[in-house]
């Protein structure tokens, strides 16, 4: 038998059991939209990619962290110690904030493409979950080296949750551990990072992914006017696929750059006695609420800015999210141009108080 | 006027020989590589036996041809020019030495580069006019005269990371000059000659890629096929063959130069400590990317290969190009050339003169202003700072001083200044960085003037900059 026939027979057996030549057949037969839009479906590729790389680059940190009193010491030896150490924590740090950065920009263009009218409400809401889970990925990943700029951030940014009335003091008493940000909060938050996060992350994923397969990529507004024997499609395999990987292979490289020419530093210990340094501020995806909360307390002094801050916030984010409910006619009536402006605002708030942030505190 | 410490804020001076040499070195290998590339595509195009394909590719090549007579010609020539002015307002005593030793290498040089201009000019010229054999000949000659230029300028470039025991033996004795082949054919030279053929090889079809994806591939799928896959083959020599010779080269860079390039497996601190690692890594992982870009969408999509494609490989190789000049410029600190000068000019041997008599009073540029006035401390550590400082760090630039230097008041500062001058074997600086030389004065005099930049007091920085005048 020749090494072809023995493939053939191998796949003939597989085949048999798991169907792969219908999935085969179905890969074959699927198309992707092509038009002057076309870069943004893209990014919902680029932010799968990072967050495999963070799979496999957790998976090595994990192998060397230890979670508790010896935080900062495990995290010193991957960094000073390890061979290639630091490349992993680098890397692992850098996809974290990139695979934020694109998904974001996923949203946006879903946001614009107006992708999350009927039948993909279902997409739109479980992008905006993983879009929030990839935030808490990141502010509890952040405190795990447990030096100085991370702790007192998570001080900072545990006040958050403090604020809401009632029940806030609790839940930050919950995730902290005790009083106040110690061993016990990083071993908290380690458990999240690593096992409750993924836990739901994963499921989530899956589901988003298969209705991404299920539904197929949608058209934007300008495209959907077109006569369907107008539009232009391109084959899944390999035309699409081989750009999808393009993608990844640039990211892989922006990841490279970033990793080597500006590798993620480690501080001094954390010493809760001190005083915080200066310029303590939460990370950039964080900047845009974190600012607005500043003006708005500044705006209304005491509790009241606190309360009024929170509540106009989880209004703002009940409102993007429920978009699908207020938008869903496939026309470009009143509605649509609403959605539009009230998407163009977002961007230009989310920008600006991330530049008031960042250039209030130099 | 601080000729010839040529101060550029920000970036820095070497900067500015960076960016204009890792330019040049984009084109000057292409004029290399893309000189056997022409003759060998007209060799091919002239032994196939479709008359058609082979006038297809004939008039493919005038077009590469001319772009290539264009990039090469002007903007390589101008660049290679741009060298010069810098390095000499940069280094002006490493250029010094460089001109002095190689004096007919350089002449040797200028030769083949004047056949070079003349051979591509009547190249391209004399297509279809003149005999198609003495046409290729013309090409054959170009190219030999470019791999001379090539076979020259290595000798001198790995010279100044191994100069070679023999010319070290008799640097500074006036006969320098006399050891010319000793200091030519230096450790590193057939190591350096062979990895930078197999660079010039690579370019040579990349930038043909540019010249193909302008093929329109619905009207000439053939030819576009044609060109855009053998031009692809290019590269494939130099991506085999970097692996060993790069591992041949480094086995022949002095040990205490190549730890540099293992401090950084395991260990971050400081950045610059590991800068020759971590730019390792990013040509590594760029190179394997030009292999996958290029096999992928070029080899086996070559009629839908078009300019950005060619361009996205074009940039990676900018950036593998960049990277290998820094890495191999890293890599020879804390010298400019080998065990001989350190980076910022000072010779080896001078430096137990400079810390008996003092810096700027062995120092060959220092301005002495006003002869009637005494200099301030803060404006004699001004001109220590550009004389041994300058030509690698600026005050709040590129590797910034006041950034390095932040958190440490007067008594820090000179204590580090202190540790540089004693250059401990065992010093973490002692690899990277040259000693500081000086007497106890320079040493006060430049903690001053860091201190004056670093903790400015509320009044503003110290004046006078230079002398009293």
């Amino acid at each position: 038998m020749t090494s072809k026939t023995i493939a053939n027979s191998l796949y003939g057996w597989v085949d048999e059991r798991l169907g792969l030549s219908d999935v085969a057949a179905f890969a074959r037969h699927k198309t992707v939209p092509a038009h002057r839009h076309s870069f943004w479906y893209y990014w919902g590729g680029i932010s799968l990619f990072l967050f495999l790389v963070q799979c496999f680059t957790g998976v090595l940190l994990l192998v060397y962290y230890r979670p508790g009193a010896d935080a900062f010491e495990s995290v010193r030896q991957i960094t000073f110690v390890m061979h290639f150490g630091w490349l992993i924590r680098s890397a692992h740090s850098w996809s974290a904030n990139l695979m934020i950065f694109a998904i974001m920009v996923h949203m946006f263009s879903v946001f614009f493409m107006k992708a999350y009218r009927k039948p993909r409400e279902f997409g739109w809401f479980s992008g905006m979950a993983l879009l929030a889970l990839a935030t808490v990925f990141g502010f509890s990943g952040y405190l795990l080296p447990m030096d100085e700029l991370s702790y007192f951030a998570t001080k900072v940014g545990l006040q958050i949750p403090a604020a809401v009335p009632f029940i806030g003091p609790a839940i930050a008493n919950i995730l902290r551990g005790g009083p106040d940000v110690s061993e016990f909060t990083v071993q908290r938050f380690f458990a999240l990072h690593v096992v409750v996060l993924p836990a739901l992350f994963l499921p989530l994923l899956g589901f988003h992914l298969w209705l991404v397969q299920k539904h197929g990529n949608a058209l934007p507004p300008s495209e959907e006017l077109k006569h369907p024997s107008d539009r232009k499609t391109i084959p899944f395999l390999p035309a699409f696929l081989r750009k999808d990987l393009a993608m990844w292979l640039i990211s892989l490289n922006v990841l490279a750059l970033l990793a080597s020419v500006f590798p993620w530093s480690l501080g001094k210990q954390y010493d809760g006695l001190s005083p915080a340094p200066l310029g303590i501020h939460p990370e950039w995806y964080f900047m845009s609420p974190f600012q607005m909360l500043k003006v708005l307390g500044t705006l209304l002094p005491g509790e009241a800015g606190e309360i009024a801050g929170l509540l106009l916030f989880t209004l703002g984010i009940a409102l993007w999210v429920l978009i699908p409910f207020y938008d869903a006619r496939k026309d470009s009536g009143q509605r649509a141009r609403t959605a539009h402006y009230f998407g163009i605002v977002a961007v230009v708030l989310l920008l600006a108080t991330t530049a008031i942030g960042y250039w209030t505190i130099q | 006027m601080n000729y010839p410490f040529w101060d550029i804020p920000h970036i820095g001076s070497g900067w500015v020989i960076g960016m204009i040499a890792i330019f040049h070195v984009m084109i000057s290998q292409f004029a290399v590589g893309g000189g056997l590339y022409l003759p060998m595509a007209e060799r091919k195009a002239l032994r196939m036996k479709d008359p058609a394909v082979a006038n297809a590719w004939q008039s493919q090549l005038v077009s590469h041809s001319k772009f290539f007579l264009v990039l090469t010609g002007v903007f390589g020539t101008v660049s290679g020019v741009g060298i010069w002015f810098a390095i000499g307002l940069t280094h002006p005593e490493a250029t010094s030495t460089l001109i002095h030793n190689f004096v007919f290498g350089w002449a040797m040089e200028w030769v083949f580069f004047m056949i070079e201009l003349t051979t591509i000019a009547v190249y391209y010229y004399t297509w279809n006019r003149v005999d198609p054999k003495l046409h290729l000949t013309v090409g054959w000659v170009y190219s030999i005269a470019s791999i001379a230029t090539l076979v020259i300028i290595n000798g001198i470039l790995t010279f100044m990371l191994t100069p070679g025991d023999t010319w070290i033996g008799v640097a500074g004795t006036g006969h320098e000059a006399g050891k010319f082949w000793n200091a030519f054919f230096n450790p590193t030279y057939w190591p350096s000659l062979f990895l930078r053929t197999g660079v010039c090889t690579s370019l040579a079809g990349i930038w043909a890629l540019i010249t193909s994806s302008r093929i329109d591939g619905d009207k000439q799928p053939a030819l576009k096929s044609g060109m855009v896959q053998w031009s692809v083959k290019w590269l494939v020599p130099s991506f085999v063959a970097t692996p060993f010779l790069l591992m041949w080269y480094l086995f022949m860079v002095p040990g205490t130069q190549r730890a540099l390039l293992t401090l950084g497996i395991d260990t971050i601190a400081g950045g610059t400590f590991s800068t020759v690692t971590r730019i390792a890594l990013i040509i590594i992982v760029t190179s394997a990317t030009i292999v996958g870009v290029a096999y992928y969408l070029a080899y086996r999509n070559p009629v839908d290969f078009n300019l950005a494609h060619a361009l996205s490989i074009l940039l990676l190789a900018l950036i593998v190009t960049g990277a290998g000049e820094y890495a191999r410029e890293m890599l020879r600190k804390p010298f400019v050339i080998g065990r001989w000068m350190y980076s910022n000019g000072t010779r080896v041997p001078y430096v137990p003169r400079f810390n008996a008599q003092g810096y700027l009073a062995r120092s060959m540029w220092t301005w002495d202003g006003d002869a009637t006035a005494q200099p301030s401390s803060y404006s004699r550590g001004e001109a220590i700072f550009r004389g041994e400082c300058g030509s690698c760090h600026t005050m709040d630039g590129y590797r910034s001083m006041r950034t390095l230097m932040a958190a440490r008041d007067y008594a820090g500062i000179r204590n580090f200044i202190q540790m540089l001058h004693e250059d401990k074997p065992d010093s973490p600086y002692h690899r990277f960085m040259p000693p500081m030389v000086g007497t106890r004065q320079d040493m006060d005099d430049l903690a001053n003037y860091l201190n004056a930049h670093v903790n400015t007091p509320a009044s503003g920085p110290q004046k006078p900059l230079l002398a009293k005048k």
